[in-house]
């Protein structure tokens, strides 16, 4: 089983994060995965870390419709934190809206972190694949 | 030859001679002449004596000179008289003889001519040849042919030109039947018939314009003429013209039907139609126009300029208009403007103005068409209003479809997730929690679907009836259902509304957007702070304004303002927050004509304002 430091899933839909939780334990082998229910509390605890020199996560898993700050905002946020390690960051969303696939194409081709695009139900196969090019 | 005496007493003889007689020699040297003859044909006296007689008359017309040599060739037959111009220009008309002049001996040694006078009849032969010639050629070129009736002898004559018109042989002889009987049957026939019969009972003369039908089955019309002639004081027949006018009728008769054509087209037109002149007076209207302008006659019009129908700064427009037609010679086509009558009245107008041109150039007048717009662009402005109504409504579709398929793929894509797990799934532990987690996700399902069908019953009962309620007991009876949360939370409730103040609204609604507005307002409130809320009602541009202002945590609107009134959208980490509040509000608002509005600062409160509809 690879072996991951620190996963980070964003949403506050509670069953998706349990779903994505019960799956990655059986993929990899990380000992830390943080979830929360919006962007901001997410954003605050990166912050934090960068500030107390403790690893940031390699993995995040992200929703886009969350109160407080949306997956969006995060992003725009995160992009602008100090951080030269390119972060795999994949949206997981139910949108099938190709507004937001667009807007998806331009932040990504814009930032050094790798930026991927998933519709909700996440698969193990999906999981599987994203972990290992990490 | 002669003795000079006997010339002597010969010349003195006929010197006294009372007609004007020469006598030339073979040469044609004058050598003797009458007095008279001196008198009537030499300007310079007896000198004429040894001139040549053809030099005499050198100087005199051609005519003059030809009867001469007529009478000199003394070929017989043709006609010696003409016209002779003397020295003071009077004009005499003299015929010349011409006899031997014999010797003793019977040898021809000159001639003898001699000048007479032309008779009367002479003369009134020649005119009437002329005349004749004249009529003629007059009635060729006119084509006007002559007939003559004489009443004695029954008799009808046809001119040449009459049988040409009638299209009959040179040789035809028409009775007085006849003639009738080329005549159209019906008006035409009983008219010529009726016309002559009393003319030669009353001796009047006539003129008409009828129709016949020739000999080769042509139908023309003519205008046909007569009147009596008498001879010493007695009626004895009738003279009259004919004309052939069939060309000019018929093109007479095109040019009237094209012109009630053009008439009744105008005239029917759903357009104004006027002509103007240089000055902008009319000179042309159609029914329309004259409709427009409140008049019954075309006189009441014509010759008016628009300052007579129009208010002056309207007029003023229009005639800048026209004078900029007639002077670029370019038409304006389909200018809109609005034309305000004396009366006020305001009517919209596509114009179009043509120049009417000279052939040398320049401008004599325009044309003018207008169309009454006034309804269209009433229309235009509800179409206007419909489609900006329309977009709203279409982009609140789109929302909703956007949140309902978010939703539902969301759910489902849980569910999926979750049979795939419990597919799977060993341990009856966690079976039991997949188990738990698929009973609450269908619970949320089911909510959404509540949710998604308030906000359509909403959207689809915008019809709903509305009532005036006031506004303060809608308020008390919400501030009952509340009385727990308010107590719990020690809310500060400042009501500062009118009693007076009522509402167009469907109480439902009312009732639901107040508790929504009232439970946000207590939900984010502060926790440094006491909650206050505060209403107050204004009027404004046709609506009541309720303001809800609150001192909680406020809400970043740069951030959130275009989400706000969005669906599932929460903007504080509140544990109950689902997001549908304010979206359901606002459609109710929407749905009985009215609108919200906030503002907010971070930490300080947040004012919603609501815009109540005052009309019906």
């Amino acid at each position: 089983m690879k072996k991951i430091d620190s996963i980070y899933i964003i949403d506050d839909d509670p069953i998706t994060v349990f779903g994505i939780q019960k799956m990655l334990e059986s993929i990899v082998d990380c000992p830390c995965i943080d979830t929360f229910r919006n962007g901001k509390l997410a954003i605050d605890e990166i912050k934090s870390r960068i500030d107390t020199l403790k690893p940031i996560p390699k993995i995040i898993f992200l929703d886009i419709n969350m109160p407080i700050m949306d997956g969006w905002q995060f992003l725009t946020e995160f992009s602008s934190l100090p951080i030269t390690q390119s972060i795999k960051i994949n949206i997981v969303t139910s949108s099938i809206d190709k507004t937001d696939r667009d807007r998806w194409k331009k932040i990504a081709s814009n930032t050094h972190h790798t930026i991927t695009f998933n519709n909700k139900p996440l698969r193990r196969e999906n999981l599987l694949k994203i972990t290992t090019a990490a | 030859m002669f003795a000079r005496s006997t010339l002597y007493t010969n010349n003195y003889l006929i010197k006294q001679l009372p007609q004007a007689i020469t006598f030339i020699n073979m040469k044609g040297v004058i050598v003797l002449a009458s007095d008279k003859w001196i008198c009537d044909f030499s300007p310079m006296g007896d000198s004429c004596i040894g001139m040549s007689l053809t030099d005499l008359f050198s100087a005199h017309s051609e005519d003059w000179q030809l009867v001469l040599k007529r009478c000199l060739s003394g070929e017989p037959g043709l006609p010696r008289v003409g016209r002779y111009l003397d020295e003071t220009g009077s004009e005499k008309w003299f015929e010349l003889e011409k006899t031997a002049w014999h010797d003793d001996e019977e040898n021809v040694i000159g001639w003898i001519v001699q000048g007479e006078k032309a008779s009367q009849r002479m003369q009134n032969e020649v005119q009437l040849d002329k005349l004749h010639i004249l009529s003629t050629e007059m009635s060729d070129i006119a084509k006007i042919g002559l007939w003559e009736y004489s009443l004695e002898d029954d008799e009808l004559y046809w001119s040449e030109m009459t049988k040409i018109i009638h299209e009959t042989a040179p040789d035809y002889r028409p009775t007085l039947e006849d003639a009738t009987n080329f005549y159209k049957s019906g008006h035409s026939r009983n008219t010529i018939a009726m016309t002559v019969q009393r003319a030669i009972i009353n001796q009047t003369p006539w003129s008409s314009k009828l129709q016949l039908i020739t000999a080769k089955g042509n139908e023309i019309w003519v205008i046909v003429s007569g009147k009596p002639i008498y001879k010493n004081g007695e009626f004895t027949g009738l003279i009259g013209t004919i004309q052939n006018i069939n060309s000019l009728t018929l093109s007479e008769i095109k040019t009237r039907e094209n012109e009630y054509h053009l008439r009744t087209l105008i005239d029917n037109l759903p357009l104004n139609v006027f002509i103007k002149d240089l000055e902008s007076r009319k000179i042309l209207v159609n029914r329309s126009e004259m409709k427009y302008c409140g008049v019954t006659k075309e006189s009441e019009i014509l010759g008016k300029d628009d300052f007579e129908f129009l208010d002056k700064e309207t007029a003023k427009k229009s005639r800048k208009d026209d004078l900029r037609v007639m002077h670029d010679l370019k038409p304006v086509l389909s200018k809109e403007m609005v034309h305000v009558k004396n009366d006020g009245s305001k009517t919209a107008f596509l114009t179009s103005k043509i120049p009417l041109i000279n052939t040398d150039g320049s401008a004599y007048g325009l044309v003018g068409i207008s169309m009454d717009i006034t309804e269209l662009k009433q229309k235009e402005e509800k179409l206007k209003k419909l489609i900006s109504v329309t977009s709203k409504q279409n982009e609140k579709l789109l929302n909703f479809a956007h949140i309902v398929s978010h939703d539902l793929r969301s759910h489902s894509a849980n569910f999926s997730m979750l049979l795939d797990f419990l597919t799977h799934e060993k341990d009856e532990i966690e079976k039991q929690k997949i188990l738990g987690m698929l009973t609450s996700a269908s619970d949320n399902l089911l909510e959404t679907l509540d949710n998604l069908n308030e906000v359509v019953d909403i959207s689809s009962k915008s019809g709903l009836e509305k009532k005036p309620i006031q506004l303060t007991k809608a308020l008390r009876s919400v501030k009952q259902n509340l009385a727990m949360n308010l107590t719990k939370h020690n809310v500060k409730l400042f009501n500062k509304i009118d009693s007076k103040v009522f509402v167009n609204v469907v109480p439902a609604y009312l009732e639901s957007i107040l508790m929504n507005f009232l439970t946000n307002a207590i939900k984010y409130k502060s926790p440094n702070r006491r909650p206050e809320i505060t209403l107050r009602t204004v009027s404004e541009n046709g609506y009541t304004v309720l303001s809800i202002q609150d001192n909680g945590l406020g809400i970043d609107l740069d951030k959130y303002g275009d989400k706000l009134f969005g669906m599932y959208k929460t903007f504080h980490d509140t544990v109950d927050a689902r997001g549908i509040g304010l979206y359901i509000t606002k459609n109710q608002i929407e749905a009985m004509n009215g609108k919200v509005s906030v503002e907010s600062e971070v930490d300080q409160g947040t004012t919603f304002k609501i815009y109540f509809s005052e009309k019906n």
